[in-house]
């Protein structure tokens, strides 16, 4: 019986709207962060096992193409914490008059933008 | 855990968890990312810096495992390949939760 259902929201036959391409992106975004999460917890394991270990990612953590990964990922995440946070207020059916929607939805590209640059400079 | 109304409150609780502590977190990981290892673990020996990491880490794998299982929920049909992801997201979400709190304590106490 359960076979036989529907997929459950029909990405390809809908016009990509704006509140949908936020959407599929947050849900990309957070598959993206979650193997993100597993590498933060090896690299805490690397450290726990010693020097000898984390030696090899400093083989692999000086290369630019790390440098990109690492910085790929700061947007990612302040893309997804910002999109977050719209969807928290969502979730008590603040900010949903249509207006408001778009123009929060071009803050978080802004404020994404903003805070990378940011936390790149300060570093 | 068939209970969706306490995942729905779940993923939300570890968002705003997690919503001061990234702002932290991301500006470390990158100043952490040019440092020697012993400077790595000088900043793990201070217990509010390694406690907030455990704190972050741990929500975040909890806060992952909720999303992804969502997105399984919605788009895998087949009731095999839905059992299966499922149990590979929770199995890699348990797993490295002990690994990350094994390998902390560790370095805290070393």
């Amino acid at each position: 019986m359960s076979l036989n259902r529907p997929l459950s929201p029909h990405l390809s036959i809908h016009k990509k709207v704006l509140t949908a391409v936020f959407s599929i992106f947050h849900r990309f975004t957070g598959i993206c962060l979650s193997i993100g999460a597993l590498l933060l917890s090896a690299w805490i394991i690397l450290i726990a096992l010693g020097p000898d270990y984390y030696s090899k990612f400093e083989i692999l953590s000086s290369l630019i193409f790390f440098k990109i990964f690492l910085f790929l990922w700061t947007l990612t995440i302040f893309y997804h914490l910002y999109n977050g946070i719209r969807y928290l207020f969502w979730s008590y059916g603040k900010m949903m008059d249509l207006n408001i929607v778009y123009k929060s939805g071009y803050a978080v590209i802004i404020l994404s933008i903003l805070s990378t640059m940011l936390v790149w400079i300060a570093v | 855990m068939k209970n969706y109304a306490a995942k729905w409150i779940w993923q939300r609780l570890t968002a705003v968890i997690l919503i001061p502590l990234t702002f932290w977190f991301v500006y470390q990981c990158v100043l952490l990312s040019t440092y020697e290892y012993d400077q790595i673990k000088a900043f793990f020996f201070s217990k509010i810096n390694a406690s907030l990491f455990f704190i972050l880490i741990i929500s975040m794998l909890y806060h992952a495992k909720l999303g992804n299982e969502t997105i399984v929920e919605d788009y895998v049909t087949s009731v095999n390949l839905k059992r299966v992801t499922k149990l590979t997201i929770s199995t890699l979400t348990y797993l490295f939760m002990i690994l990350t709190a094994i390998s902390l304590f560790y370095i805290i106490n070393s």
